[in-house]
């Protein structure tokens, strides 16, 4: 690419005319490298998506703003000490149920022989 | 940034705290887990609500009764392990073969007196609406024969989807 502007014929005009004048006498003497519009394209979409966040970075923005209000703040944990309250419940319930059975087999065994020697 | 981590970090745990705690209450007076020698006495005690002087009275029956059944159970072994010599052996039904199942037959007859003995006694040292539940529910599960095919339709009232408890 060769940039040969022709000189100004009068050094003390206004530097703004100077300096379209130089743009307007540019003249590009090479030629422009194969597929270059498109290669331009892809270097403006690439740049585009490297300063993108990413979806986790995206969904901490959200959690942070969503934090910085009291109200979701205690409503989140509140939600989170309700569900280990209930699955806390829930899963004593069955396994005292499962031991419930256990005993019972238990003591069924120890008064029939019969069960005792299958 | 970082309050935001605290408060995430902070609701965990908090959650899993509180699963922690439940699971840990609600499993901490079983008497699987609090019990130690005997967990299924101590198992009837809780299903059938039986007071203190009720469960040692029954603590007792059980003990007393343990060796009995030992015994009976000894015994069936090796009326069991006689009979399947015979039947190994055998190709049609032989005298000894009948004597054999006629003795096994006494025996069980014998086994279920001894249980139903100890099971009307067991009953009695219950309150009575107790015993009544604690009578039907161990002779359907011991004594009466199919007591698989018609479980359902005899405890009708029992909200307990495992057994006995009303």
């Amino acid at each position: 690419m060769n940039t040969q502007p022709t000189h100004d014929p009068n050094p003390n005009s206004n530097p703004d005319d100077r300096l379209t004048r130089l743009l307007s006498d540019w003249r590009l003497e090479t030629n422009l490298p194969p597929r270059f519009q498109e290669d331009v394209w892809k270097r403006i979409a690439r740049a585009e998506n490297a300063g993108a966040p990413s979806f986790l970075g995206q969904l901490w923005n959200v959690l942070d703003a969503t934090f910085r209000r009291p109200v979701p703040a205690v409503a989140y944990v509140t939600v989170l000490v309700a569900i280990g309250l209930s699955v806390g419940m829930l899963r004593a319930r069955e396994t005292t149920s499962r031991l419930d059975h256990t005993l019972e087999a238990r003591y069924l065994q120890s008064v029939d022989p019969y069960l005792q020697s299958r | 940034m970082r309050r935001s981590a605290s408060i995430l970090a902070a609701g965990l745990l908090l959650g899993v705290a509180a699963y922690i705690c439940f699971y840990a209450a609600g499993t901490a007076s079983h008497p699987a887990m609090s019990s130690g020698d005997v967990p299924e006495t101590a198992w009837l005690k809780r299903e059938f609500r039986l007071s203190d002087a009720d469960f040692k009275r029954i603590t007792e029956l059980h003990a007393a009764y343990q060796p009995q059944c030992a015994e009976m159970c000894r015994r069936i072994d090796a009326k069991n392990a006689e009979l399947e010599e015979l039947l190994s052996k055998a190709a049609t039904l032989t005298p000894e073969i009948e004597l054999k199942l006629e003795e096994a037959g006494q025996l069980r007859v014998q086994c279920q007196k001894n249980m139903l003995r100890h099971f009307l006694e067991v009953s009695r040292s219950m309150p009575p609406e107790q015993g009544a539940r604690y009578l039907a529910w161990v002779t359907e599960k011991t004594l009466l024969p199919d007591h698989k095919m018609h479980s359902q339709a005899s405890v009708p009232e029992s909200s307990h989807e495992h057994g006995p408890r009303q």
